[in-house]
Formats: C-alpha cells, sequence, structure tokens
C-alpha cells in the first residue's frame, strides 16, 4: 500500500472513531482478529468490545496474573519491546494482555497486577473476557493452553503484532527480556 | 433463478424436516477414569454427569442452521473464524448438491462454526476428556480400552484410505452408553482442542523441555497401546480453530438440566 | 600515459607471478588436505559449513524410485527448495492384494532428494487435502531438533516450512516421525537423502535407488484383497512382507533394473525398516566399492553388507557377463518367501573368458573314476572293430581291476591272509580257470582252500560289471602273477553269467 493512501486510510478511521460512528469506517478486513465479537473488561472495570482497539497497532498476548513461571516474562517481553522503540514510536503502540483465568482475574487483580509490575496504564489494557469466550480469543489467536486441576495453567507463550485493522503481522514464541530482533522489526515497520 | 428459487423452497422444509427429527441426546453418567494421556496434575479425570448427541452432526442438519445463521454461510464467515476450505464439498452456500448427501456427517466445518452451531442449540462442544470417556465404550462394555481386538478394530479405520464416499452418520451399532460413531466415520472438534499440548516431535517423551508449555513438559501417553487415542490427540494437536478438513466433523455436549 | 601502462604491466606481471605462486601453494595445500583427510577425517559437521549459500536459489530435481537424480554439479553453497508432497493411496503390495500406504511423493519409497554439503534447503512440507492423518517429516542429515519433525507437523491440507544447512556429507534417510511412529514408517513413509560430498561422487554410468522395508498386514503373505496394518506383528517383528521398494515385482520382471557389461552401477540402498537390519547381497556379483552406512570411507570387495533399519548403503560394481543379477536381502526366508527380491538385468555379449556358463555334465562313477578309463574305451573300440587282442583286454582289465577288485584282493593280486584269498598264482584258477569269471558274475561263498589256506568269506557277485568288462578283468587275471593265461570273450563271459555257478562243493579241491 502506498504511504498517502495509507495515511488517508488511518486518517479516515481516526476520524471515524473520533466521530464515534462505527458505520463511517471502512469495513473491517476478513483476516481481522476483530471478526470475532470479544467483551472484555479491563483493570479499570471498564467493558468494552476489543474492536474497540481498532485505529492503532497492538502487541497481544495472553497470560493470568497467578502464574508464577512464564508469564511474568511475558509482561518482560512487552515492555523489552517497547524499550527497542522510540518515544514517538511508543506512543502509537497498544498492548493489549488478554487473560485466560477471567474467574480471578477480576479487575481488582488486574490492577493490582499493573502496580506491582510498573505497568504503563494508560497504553497497556489488561482485560479479562467472559468465561465463555476465553477459547475463542485462544483460537483466534492460536494459543494454546490447559487449565491444571490446582487451577494453574500450562499455556504456549506468544507475543502477536497486530496492525490497526487487527490483522496478524507477526508473532514470536521467544519471551524474555531478550527481544526477539525480526520481530521487533516489524513492530517498527508497523508504527 | 426460478429452479435456485424452487430447490431452496424444496430443501428448506426437507432439511428443516431432517433437523428436527435428528438431533437425539444421550445422558452419560460420568464418573472416574483413567486418560490415555498422562496429566502430570492428575493420575484419574472426573467427568461429570453430561448428555451427548448419539450421532455427529449431519449436513442437513448444519444446513438449516447456515439458514437461519446467515453470518455462517459459506462466503460470508471470515476466514479467521474459517479457513477458504469451509464446506467446500457443498454445491453453494446454501445447497448441498450431490456430494453433501443431508445425512453424511457434515465435515469442512471450522471450530468456530461448530461451536456456534452448539450454542444455536443451546448446547456446547464436548470436552476432550467427555469424549474419551464416552469413546472408550464399545458395544457391551463401559470400558474396551484393554481389548486388543477392539483396537484393532479402531486402527483398521486407519488403513483405509479417506478418498471414498463417506458413510451416512448412524449406520453403526451403539456402544455401551447408546452414543454411535465415536470410532470410524470422522474425526471431531472437542471444545478444549487446543489444550491437548502435545509436542509435534513426539518421540522425546519425558524430555524436561518445560519452558515450551509454561511450567510443564508436553503431555505424553500413558497407555501407548491404545493408539486410537493417540492418533485423535496427534490429529487435533496439528489443528487451528479455523481449519477445516474433509474428515472432520463434530457433535453437541450439554450439561444434564436439572 | 606510457610510464602509467608501463606500471599497469609491471603490476600485471607481479600479480601473474603472485598468482602463479599462490596457485602452487593450493595445489600443495589441497594435497596436504587429501593427505590430512585420510587421517584425521573431513571434519564433521564444524567443517561442513561453507558459508552463505551463493547464486539463484535452485529447485531441487525429485525422482521418483528407482531413479536418481543427475549430480548437483555444484562448486559453491546453494539455497536448495525442496517441495515434497504427502499421499495417503492405496496401492497393490503384492498381485491381488492391496494395502493403504502413506507415502511421500506418491511412491514406496518416497522422492529422492539430492543437495550438496552446504547447502541450505528450504523444505516445504505439503499434506494433501483428502489426507486422514497428520505428518511430518525427520531427515538424518539434517542437524537439529527432531532431524525437522518438531518444525513439519503438517495437518491435512497444509503446508509446512522449515530450513536447514546441510552439514554432514552422506547418504541419509528420511521418514514420517508422527506419533504411532512405528505405524506410520511401517505404511511406507521413509525415503534418501543424498548430501554429496563437495568434490561429488566419483562418475559412473547408472545409478539407482533401491529401499527395503518391512511390512505387517493382519492377513498372511499373499493373501488376497485388502489388507489392514497389523500393529501386534510390528510390535513383535514378525513381518509379512519384506520388499524392496515398497511392492512385490517392484524391481523385477518388466521392472527389472537395466545395465549392460562393461558398466559400472551404483546402487543407493537404504532401509526404511521399521523392524529389520538387512543383508544385503547382489547374487553374482561383488560389491567393488561400499560406503558402508552411506558415510564417506568405502570398503573393497564385499559380498553382503549390513544396511541398519533407518539406514543406508551406497555400493559400486562394474558389470562384466550378462545375465540376472538378483538383489536379496540374505536372511534368505525374507527373500524366497517374504519377497525381498529385485532384480538388475545385464545385457551384452558373453564373456565365457570370466564365467563359461555349465560346461559338462557327465556321468560319475565314483571309486571306478580312480582308475584312467582310456584302455577301456579303446578295448571297447577295438572289439567294435572285431580287432580285440589280448593285449587290448588285459590293459582294459586291469584298469578295471583296479579300484573294484584291487580293493580286496590288493593290486598284486595277494589277497588278505584269513580274508581274502589270493589271485596270484592261485591252485583254485589254476584247477579251473573258468572259475574266474563265474566267481566275478556269480559271487562266492563258503569255505574255500587256496594256495593251502582256509578262507571262509561273502563275495557279492559284481553284477554291476558289463559281460565285456567281466571277460576283460577275466583275461587280466589269467595273465597275471603267474597264473595260466588265455582269454575269456565276451560271448563266453555272457554264457556263464547265465550259468550255474559254483557249487561249494566243486570249490574244494
Amino acid at each position: 500500500m502506498k504511504l498517502p493512501t495509507f495515511l488517508a486510510c488511518l486518517l479516515l478511521a481516526a476520524a471515524g472513531s473520533l466521530a464515534a460512528a462505527p458505520a463511517k469506517a471502512p469495513p473491517l478486513p476478513s483476516d481481522s482478529v476483530y471478526q470475532l465479537p470479544l467483551k472484555l473488561t479491563d483493570q479499570h472495570g471498564k467493558s468494552w468490545d476489543w474492536r474497540r482497539k481498532r485505529g492503532q497497532p497492538q502487541l497481544v498476548s495472553m497470560f493470568y496474573s497467578s502464574c508464577q513461571y512464564i508469564c511474568p516474562l511475558i509482561v518482560e517481553s512487552g515492555k523489552a519491546v517497547e524499550r527497542a522503540l522510540t518515544p514517538a514510536q511508543r506512543a502509537r503502540l497498544g498492548v493489549m494482555m488478554i487473560s485466560m483465568d477471567p474467574a480471578r482475574d477480576t479487575p481488582a487483580t488486574l490492577a493490582r497486577m499493573a502496580r506491582q509490575r510498573h505497568i504503563d496504564d494508560r497504553r497497556w489494557s489488561l482485560a479479562s473476557p467472559a468465561a465463555d469466550d476465553v477459547r475463542s480469543v485462544a483460537g483466534v489467536l492460536d494459543v494454546r493452553y490447559r487449565q491444571l486441576s490446582d487451577g494453574e495453567f500450562n499455556h504456549t507463550s506468544v507475543l502477536i503484532l497486530l496492525d490497526a485493522d487487527g490483522r496478524m503481522l507477526a508473532r514470536t514464541e521467544k519471551i524474555g527480556s531478550d527481544v526477539d530482533p525480526a520481530f521487533v522489526a516489524k513492530v517498527r515497520a508497523a508504527l | 433463478m426460478r429452479l435456485k428459487f424452487a430447490i431452496v423452497l424444496f430443501t428448506v422444509p426437507v432439511a428443516v424436516a431432517l433437523a428436527a427429527g435428528g438431533a437425539a441426546w444421550v445422558k452419560l453418567p460420568g464418573g472416574s477414569f483413567r486418560s490415555a494421556l498422562k496429566y502430570e496434575d492428575a493420575a484419574t479425570t472426573r467427568v461429570a454427569a453430561f448428555e451427548l448427541q448419539k450421532r455427529p452432526v449431519t449436513n442437513a442438519e448444519f444446513l438449516a442452521f447456515v439458514q437461519a445463521h446467515p453470518q455462517w454461510r459459506r462466503g460470508k464467515a471470515p476466514p479467521v473464524l474459517a479457513e477458504p476450505r469451509y464446506l467446500q464439498h457443498w454445491a453453494g452456500p446454501v445447497e448441498l448438491g450431490a456430494k453433501a448427501q443431508p445425512q453424511q456427517p457434515v465435515v469442512n466445518v471450522s471450530w468456530f462454526a461448530a461451536q456456534a452451531y452448539c450454542q444455536a442449540q443451546d448446547a456446547r462442544l464436548p470436552t476432550w476428556s467427555e469424549w474419551e470417556y464416552a469413546a472408550a465404550a464399545d458395544e457391551t462394555r463401559r470400558d474396551a480400552r484393554k481389548d486388543p481386538a477392539w483396537r484393532e478394530r479402531i486402527l483398521g479405520w486407519y488403513s483405509r484410505p479417506s478418498s471414498g464416499p463417506l458413510p451416512r452418520a448412524g449406520l453403526q451399532a451403539a456402544n455401551a452408553y447408546g452414543v454411535q460413531d465415536l470410532h470410524g466415520l470422522v474425526w471431531e472438534w472437542t471444545d478444549d482442542f487446543s489444550s491437548l499440548l502435545v509436542d509435534p516431535e513426539s518421540r522425546n517423551q519425558g524430555d524436561p523441555d518445560k519452558s515450551k508449555f509454561c511450567g510443564a513438559g508436553a503431555l505424553s501417553m500413558d497407555d501407548r497401546d491404545n493408539y486410537a487415542v493417540l492418533m485423535r490427540v496427534a490429529m487435533l494437536s496439528s489443528l487451528q480453530a479455523r481449519d477445516t478438513t474433509a474428515n472432520l466433523g463434530f457433535r453437541c455436549a450439554r450439561d444434564i438440566r436439572k | 600515459m606510457r610510464s602509467t601502462s608501463i606500471q599497469v604491466l609491471c603490476a600485471a606481471a607481479i600479480a601473474l607471478l603472485a598468482l602463479s605462486g599462490c596457485r602452487g601453494d593450493q595445489a600443495d595445500t589441497a594435497a596436504d588436505a587429501a593427505r590430512a583427510a585420510v587421517t584425521n577425517g573431513t571434519g564433521g559437521s564444524l567443517k561442513g559449513d561453507f558459508g552463505p549459500p551463493q547464486g539463484q536459489p535452485v529447485n531441487a530435481i525429485l525422482t521418483s524410485p528407482p531413479n536418481v537424480p543427475p549430480p548437483t554439479g555444484r562448486t559453491k553453497p546453494a539455497k536448495v527448495i525442496v517441495e515434497l508432497n504427502v499421499v495417503e493411496k492405496e496401492m497393490p503390495i503384492s498381485e491381488g492384494v492391496s494395502y493403504t500406504f502413506w507415502t511421500f511423493g506418491g511412491t514406496v519409497p518416497g522422492s529422492f532428494i539430492r543437495v550438496r554439503q552446504g547447502d541450505t534447503v528450504q523444505f516445504h512440507l505439503r499434506n494433501m487435502p483428502d489426507s486422514k492423518m497428520p505428518h511430518n517429516i525427520d531427515l538424518h542429515g539434517v542437524t537439529g531438533p527432531g532431524g525437522g519433525a518438531a518444525s513439519s507437523f503438517t495437518a491435512p491440507g497444509h503446508v509446512t516450512r522449515f530450513t536447514f544447512k546441510a552439514l554432514n556429507a552422506g547418504l541419509f534417510v528420511y521418514h514420517c516421525a508422527t506419533a504411532p511412529v512405528g505405524m506410520h514408517i511401517a505404511n511406507g513413509m521413509y525415503g534418501l537423502i543424498l548430501v554429496e560430498p563437495p568434490e561429488g561422487m566419483p562418475p559412473v554410468d547408472r545409478e539407482y535407488y533401491v529401499m527395503q522395508g518391512d511390512f505387517y498386514t493382519s492377513g498372511k503373505y499373499r493373501e488376497k484383497g485388502h489388507q489392514a496394518f497389523d500393529m501386534q506383528k510390528g510390535i513383535d517383528e514378525n513381518p509379512t512382507y519384506v520388499l524392496f521398494n515398497g511392492a512385490e515385482g517392484a524391481l523385477t520382471g518388466d521392472n527389472a533394473l537395466k545395465a549392460n557389461t562393461g558398466e559400472n552401477v551404483r546402487l543407493y540402498v537404504g532401509n526404511g525398516g521399521p523392524n529389520l537390519v538387512s543383508s544385503f547381497h547382489v547374487i553374482g556379483e561383488i560389491f567393488d566399492k561400499v560406503w558402508f552406512e552411506g558415510g564417506t570411507r568405502f570398503n573393497e570387495n564385499v559380498q553382503t553388507t549390513l544396511i541398519p533399519s533407518g539406514g543406508a548403503a551406497i555400493m559400486d560394481f562394474h558389470l562384466e557377463v550378462p545375465g540376472s543379477y538378483v538383489l536379496v536381502d540374505h536372511s534368505i526366508f525374507r527373500a524366497f518367501n517374504k519377497g525381498a527380491l529385485a532384480i538388475l538385468k545385464a545385457d551384452g555379449p558373453e564373456r565365457p573368458d570370466i564365467y563359461s556358463g555349465k560346461e559338462v555334465d557327465a556321468m560319475y562313477i565314483g571309486d571306478q573314476a580312480n582308475a584312467s578309463n582310456a584302455p577301456v574305451a579303446a578295448a571297447a573300440v577295438a572289439a567294435k572293430a572285431g580287432a580285440l587282442t589280448v593285449e587290448d583286454q588285459v590293459k582294459a582289465g586291469q584298469a578295471l581291476f583296479a579300484g573294484t577288485c584291487s580293493t580286496c584282493h590288493q593290486a598284486n593280486g595277494e589277497g588278505m591272509p584269513g580274508v581274502f584269498p589270493p589271485l596270484a598264482k592261485s591252485d583254485f584258477i589254476a584247477a579251473d580257470p573258468k572259475r574266474v569269471a563265474s566267481v566275478i558274475t556269480h559271487g562266492l561263498q563258503g569255505p574255500v582252500t587256496v594256495n593251502g589256506k582256509d578262507y571262509n568269506s561273502v563275495m557279492p557277485p559284481m553284477a554291476q560289471l558289463t559281460d565285456d568288462e567281466v571277460a576283460n578283468i577275466s583275461t587280466y587275471v589269467l595273465n597275471s602273477w603267474g597264473n595260466p593265461g588265455g582269454r575269456v570273450t565276451k560271448e563266453e563271459a555272457a554264457a556263464i553269467r547265465k550259468g550255474p555257478g559254483l557249487s561249494t562243493t566243486a570249490a574244494e579241491h
């Protein structure tokens, strides 16, 4: 897509969202993950369809707050990607961490986790779907998980880059503070 | 144009009639049972009492569903929820055609489509444990898994190529619970197929690469003789939720109504 | 202007000299390297990385068995693209017997892949949409987890891709590694990938691709109809069929491998298993060279080579003599009762100097063969001509005596005291010369006294002797060792044979 056209589209999308008239926005691409209707409740207790995030590239992953092992690393990975960006780029990127454990990850728990992990509240959304929707969003993001009898989860760990329209641009399974350089390059290209 | 209209007019009532008469439910008592998979957190699995459809969902039943829910028609369902081969064996988005007999189990459906169908019936997809529990039975015993003859019979299905036409649903003798066609007809989606955390490199069982699945290694097979289960696990673990294959269908389950 | 051109010329000259000097050094280092390789080895994977791929990407040529792709001819590492399909299909395993095979490339064994050491291979695995099962691939030439299996798990109707660098040269097996692995392999999911050494394989006239596998069916060997895989037989390592290239008759009759005498033939032979080790042998040929186990070194002059399950070997041999050469697993019941048999048909002119074929098929008369039969033959000729003399008979009789009579009566006619009576200067014979022919034809038993000594033995009738043999032997005895002389003719011998023989009373005198 040529740069001027892209900017025009972005402007249009931005204008559309500002006007709060979704009918004016161009139709959602068929390969956008937002084709799956998904209601999320975030750390501020606000509920919204994740389609609201359309208009801004997103870094997405799935986690659960009581995880001791890998999930802290997922948060670290998100932060590491941000650190690799300029402040201007950082401002254009949203981060969405979706919980696979909505029973325990209430807004209060999510808010506490944000505080403990020093997460930037303005750009990061920590949110829980409805219990029946966890499998669906995991299916769309291709995250695999299994809940154990003690309430813990076994799951694959992945960071996903979505473009402003919700299409998957990249994914990496390299989790940790050593960022995957190929993934970061794609993030920069999308911003 | 008129012909198409006539066909639709004809198939709608037929499909509705077939669908309405079709979906029979069987009650299963549930209980404790040993999975063929080695779960590290529990030696036995508990399955609560539940209801399962007697046989897989058919083309006719699924046709009725897409007629009532146009967003799930072929061409309408977005690719993130159903890959391009979705219902490719049907003649049209609301037309079965010669390659899709009404009573054959519906195939080429994704997990999202199957789940949407079950939700529309006020039901859900069965869990893997529920499926495994129901499928452990043969015609007379609730747990026939130790019988080598029974295992050989199931393995025999794998030896036949899948290029021939699919038999109709409901032809096999029911198992001890009254459920039909759990083996030898089609692969079936389960609600938590993505919880089968199996290493595609299945030979290094016991290899402690714990970081792959966050805190645990891959699931390994406890009962190595149970190839039928092994192969189902291999099949389901190779799929993504939007995938469809020509051998993969589903049936619905529901909790016991009080 | 002139000074610059002179400078350029000088520079060029110096460069040329330096280069030739370099080349000389290079020649020395190459020879040193070769010597080092012989003693220390080629360095393995550590020395197998020749750097990033150069030039345009190449699409690998894949061939169906028994054919082999041509040599790559490359001298630099390249990026090679391999696209391999997985096809589940029903095919005959024996006449009238069908089986559902799972295949790479639609054949058993799967397509032959040929690359060069140091190549970067981009591998695409495509699972046909009508497959029932997911599949993956483990190539033994891959350095990396699962040999690629972890990165190529492919659901039906999907394609996966992974890339590897071929660090080690050799002939490697590839196979599916999806659980249950034994079943996937037993259904035919194996093939070969050749990673050529950097200098390439030595050139030959023909290359062929053969792969052994064991198959397990619920029915018996050659039981007609569609057969299913039998897992228990697989676990018990009790195959129904052991085959080359996936079917009985895959390489026999019209499908036999072909070559001409005077050619160097190379076989790339793999063993997919899943269970059996192969004792690979070509009846009537010796392997001039065997790169045993598909590695870098070769042995020479080998009759039968072991090919491990999941292993391979390369063998070169030169054909001299025309005919059908049978490839077998020399665990021989597998060859003749389970189908492990293939044929290489060599055409060309006969080479009687190397192999003559059957030359003689004559009678073999056991002990009688000790004597030279020439005088017997001569006597026979003379008798036919009507010109038989006593000398002829004596000579013939002497030849016949040795071996038949001399065993007991000794070559000098002395016999054995107390056991066998003497013939030399025998008073028994002198009393009635006709007794000789009579005893030969009728035998003699009971007490008899010869030259003053008593004997009581059994001499069986020499019924195997013909009339002229009896006549010749009798004439010889009569004319030897001081016996009275005379002759016995064939007719007389015949008459004596018909007669009553001697009575024991007549033996006494």
